[in-house]
């Protein structure tokens, strides 16, 4: 009874005392499931806030762009002039004394936040990113809003997964989680979101990662549809391959694409260090200055390579202009682009490369239904390829480059034009700029991220590889000490393998025996000297460094096959994985 | 059991810090909930607000581009135009606006190439189709240009359907007439004109294309179909006058042409246009002078005949006079001439019909072939040739 009150008044205290953060090991221990449970619920929640900030985003570049550059820009209207000027110095000073972060395009932050802050994107970075690129986007740059909304989804699940306390690897997964959320947002195509973060950002399929990525991308895409409906960005014509001499002109197309992104990577390559080299305050107003450039462009005739261009993409599919001038719009696009990026100016590359491979492909498209009208298919069939097209070669993301086309045009007739075009653009491109643009920006601004090119293409090795014959001797768990020691003496073995009654293995030493020739009768049978574990079971196909945490603990690892249970495919020391990785 | 054993494991502090930390996700959870309510209808607020400017943007320039159109400023309609389907990308009446001022620009190659990726997302539509028939015809592909009004003509049309087809048409018929194809041009008119309410303009306008066809006879029976409604229309009788004059029916081209030059409307022609009527009725009147008309008595058609075999015989006289080397033609006809009594009296020709009518088909024969070796006829013999051209016509009604 005297306890009670007691026990009552401590608990008080407790109660009243202040909730403290609990160490991830306290956090273990009291709710081992709690991370793994909330990740999946949090995945959805940063798709549905990063869906609609996205939206936000969008209807501000919007706003942005018919208060500023009037509700139809065309040429020889002065504004066009100066309020891309004007933008760029403001949004130049914003990016250089209030949000740093914001500068660029969005994916290699994203990727920095990934490898290099443990999924650490700030909120002042999401707010100076969404409004710095909404300012330079609507005022008429030549960038996109997708690039971007990626670095603000991932942005999102930094903050939702800091506010919830999570474990520092859940953290780090949360960045490619909401960067997939913004992108399928901006884009509306949640599988191409879904492949290029996984080919881009994170470089390699993580079943851990994906079912997360696949739900947050679908809840920001659900979100978006229900603002924006469920056509993609601009309306697709009806797309067919009629006539199989067609996949001539897409293979040109893929030629010509591939130039394309070689002309946009160099010139993206000269000048973006060049101006980031210039002394610290022109970085001030070298925003401005591309703004007037590309102003002028549009002054002099060209108004529709300001800004992102998605309805020119449009018109350009629907077959409204002529080849030339499409031609004309994809050269001033890469010049207009170049200017508008090197000069540190917020915003992303997705949009103007799609810019530029429409207007290539349609081009294409024109120029064949001109001189060869029975055989070319539609220009939006065109325009459509050469979007991916130009997001193989220049962004160097082939499957997401195929995917994207398939999934904007929803139909797999396409699916042979865009394999062979694309699949030229990259081999062209890969040829002849060894080096993706995106790792081009990341060693310009000093950081060394991982090459998803060569993540992707990378071999693993498996324990198959360092995989040697049965070289050791192999004594049954019921021989007698006697006979074992007879058996490993006579091989000069300086380890063993016991096989056991039920199939199971075990590993030993000569020492080990030497020992338990010293403790034990020379008649016991082996298996009663051995401790209850056994040697961890391993399958030819698994990783090969799979086995070496578990070399400390035993000399020699028996490799299991699968269909055989108990039966040695072979055997392999620490040795034989070190020797092979050093082959590797 | 095992939750209870997990539970049973945890000190009461872990306990209490375990309710906590759930109580703080809870919240932190419903925050986000919130969070994402509010931004859902802050979204929402701009979204709408956005969503209606740009009706209002879309509607506003789509006026604009209709002005400019009117007004025949074909390239400022293209902007207006083009920014009005920036706002309103679904609107396909928009689309063929668009496209009609590529059109009128004069920028062909760009209208074709809008016109013929509109025609892949909606292949039976007939406005696209007439639309890229008429670039067709501006670029001179002929064969295009009729599939594409057959197209036309094929397709689907909102609403006026039946009017579009028919003016398609009589739009392809004269395209058909301007390449000189005129049977085809012939067989599109006669279709729209079974297919024509009874309307005097488009009667008037059929009858028309079919004059220019040369099909007097059916633009003629088409005429007298709109002279039908009260009041006559002077267009009809004039239109009528011609095509009996062209067939030869005199009688009737008379008639015509009297009412023609009777209507009150008639004096607010231009000048050039009443001459000639004048001059046609005067030509006509100079005919029914010179045949032998069945309504006249004997002896009236004894002399005209006899007057008219004079004429050719000094025409036939003054061609061979003319001639060093006599054609074999003329030399028939001289033998013809022969062949029939050199002194002919009034009463022969009134007891004799047959000779009348040998005298007439000599005379015919006569200012035909001198037309064709001695030059255009003049004056009365013009006038005989052109009797000579259809003399079975001249009475019918």
């Amino acid at each position: 009874m005297s306890v009670q009150p007691m026990q009552d008044a401590g608990a008080q205290q407790r109660a009243k005392t202040p909730f403290r953060p609990l160490t991830q090991v306290e956090m273990e221990k009291i709710a081992p499931t709690r991370d793994e449970r909330l990740f999946l619920v949090l995945s959805i929640f940063i798709g549905v806030l990063s869906g609609l900030l996205v939206v936000s985003f969008r209807i501000a570049i919007e706003w942005i762009k018919i208060l500023t550059l009037g509700s139809a820009p065309h040429a020889g209207q002065l504004r066009l002039l100066f309020v891309p000027a004007l933008a760029g110095l403001f949004v130049a000073a914003l990016v250089q004394l209030v949000f740093p972060g914001a500068r660029g395009s969005g994916v290699n932050q994203t990727k920095a936040a990934l490898y290099i802050y443990n999924g650490y994107i700030s909120f002042k970075t999401v707010i100076g990113k969404f409004i710095t690129a909404a300012l330079a986007i609507g005022c008429g740059h030549s960038l996109g809003p997708e690039d971007p909304s990626l670095q603000i989804g991932a942005g999102v699940a930094s903050m939702v997964a800091r506010r919830l306390n999570l474990s520092r690897q859940r953290l780090r997964l949360f960045a490619p989680i909401g960067a997939a959320a913004g992108l399928a947002a901006a884009f509306n195509a949640p599988i191409s979101a879904i492949l290029f973060v996984i080919e881009e950002v994170i470089g390699q399929w993580s079943a851990a990662v994906l079912g997360s990525i696949v739900l947050s991308a679908i809840s920001s895409v659900v979100v978006a549809r229900w603002f924006w409906g469920s056509e993609p960005i601009f309306r697709i014509p009806p797309i067919t391959l009629r006539d199989p001499r067609e996949l001539i002109a897409y293979a040109v197309l893929g030629v010509v694409g591939g130039f394309a992104a070689l002309v946009f990577s160099k010139a993206l390559g000269y000048l973006r260090p060049r101006l980031r080299a210039m002394p610290h305050w022109t970085h001030y107003c070298q925003s401005g200055i591309a703004g007037l450039l590309v102003g002028s462009i549009g002054f002099f005739g060209f108004a529709q390579v300001m800004g992102p261009g998605y309805e020119v993409i449009d018109q350009a599919m629907h077959g409204q202009f002529a080849w030339k001038l499409l031609l004309a719009l994809a050269l001033l696009k890469i010049l207009a682009t170049t200017l508008s990026f090197s000069s540190g100016t917020p915003g992303g590359m997705f949009a103007p490369t799609l810019f530029i491979g429409a207007m290539l492909g349609a081009s294409v498209g024109s120029f064949e239904k001109l001189f060869f009208p029975h055989l070319t298919g539609t220009i939006g069939a065109y325009a459509l390829v050469g979007m991916g097209v130009l997001f193989a070669g220049f962004l160097r993301a082939p499957l997401t480059s195929v995917f994207m086309v398939l999934e904007v045009s929803g139909n797999y007739s396409i699916i042979l034009p865009v394999i062979l075009a694309n699949m030229i653009a990259y081999v062209l491109s890969r040829g002849l700029q060894p080096v993706p643009i995106f790792e081009v920006f990341t060693h310009q601004d000093g950081l060394d991220l991982p090459s998803m090119e060569e993540a992707r293409e990378e071999l693993e090795l498996h324990l198959e590889d360092a995989l040697h014959p049965v070289h050791v001797p192999v004594v049954h768990g019921r021989q007698t000490i006697a006979e074992a020691t007879q058996i490993v003496f006579a091989a000069g073995a300086a380890a063993f393998l016991v096989s056991l009654w039920d199939g199971s293995w075990y590993a030993m030493t000569a020492d080990d025996l030497a020992a338990a020739n010293a403790t034990s009768t020379p008649d016991t049978p082996v298996e009663r000297i051995l401790p209850p574990e056994r040697v961890p079971i391993l399958f030819p196909d698994m990783p090969l460094d799979t086995a070496l945490h578990y070399f400390p603990r035993w000399p020699v690892l028996p490799i299991m096959n699968r269909a055989s249970k108990g039966t040695l495919e072979g055997v392999v020391t620490q040795d034989d994985v070190l020797h092979r990785y050093q082959e590797y | 059991m095992a939750v209870l054993q997990l539970r049973s494991a945890l000190t009461p502090e872990e306990r209490q810090q375990r309710q906590k930390l759930i109580l703080r996700d809870s919240l932190a959870l419903l925050s986000l909930f919130a969070i994402a309510i509010l931004l859902f209808f802050v979204t929402l607020f701009l979204f709408h607000s956005f969503s209606v400017h740009r009706q209002e943007l879309a509607k506003r320039w789509l006026l604009r581009g209709e002005n400019a159109m009117r007004a025949n400023k074909p390239l400022v309609a293209i902007d207006a135009l083009r920014s009005a389907l920036a706002y309103a990308p679904d609107d396909e009446n928009l689309e063929i606006e668009l496209a009609e001022a590529l059109a009128a620009a004069g920028r062909t190659e760009e209208a074709i190439a809008y016109f013929n990726t509109l025609l892949e997302s909606r292949p039976g539509n007939g406005m696209i189709n007439l639309q890229l028939a008429r670039l067709a015809a501006k670029q001179g592909e002929e064969a295009t240009v009729i599939d594409h009004y057959q197209a036309a003509l094929d397709g689907t049309w909102e609403g006026d359907g039946y009017v579009r087809r028919r003016e398609v048409r009589l739009e392809l018929a004269q395209y058909l007439i301007g390449r000189k194809r005129f049977d085809a041009a012939r067989t599109q008119l006669l279709i729209a004109s079974g297919n024509a309410p009874d309307d005097v303009h488009i009667e008037i306008q059929v009858a028309g294309l079919l004059e220019e066809a040369q099909d007097y006879a059916n633009a003629l029976r088409i005429y007298k179909k709109a002279l039908q409604h009260r009041p006559a229309q002077l267009t009809a009788l004039e239109g009528a006058s011609r095509t009996a004059y062209a067939l030869n029916r005199f009688v009737q081209a008379k008639t015509y042409l009297e009412r023609t030059l009777n209507h009150p409307d008639f004096e607010k022609q231009p000048t050039a246009v009443q001459a000639k009527f004048r001059d046609l009725l005067s030509d006509t009147d100079h005919i029914l002078l010179l045949y032998p008309g069945s309504q006249l008595s004997v002896r009236a058609r004894a002399e005209r005949t006899l007057a008219n075999r004079k004429t050719a015989q000094e025409r036939l006289a003054a061609c061979l006079k003319n001639k060093q080397a006599v054609p074999p033609e003329l030399q028939e006809l001289a033998a013809d001439w022969q062949h029939l009594p050199a002194s002919l009296r009034l009463l022969q020709v009134e007891q004799n019909p047959d000779l009348e009518q040998r005298i007439m088909q000599l005379v015919y024969k006569t200012e035909q072939g001198t037309s064709q070796l001695c030059g255009a006829a003049t004056g009365d013999d013009a006038l005989l040739l052109k009797i000579a051209q259809a003399s079975e016509a001249i009475e019918q009604p």
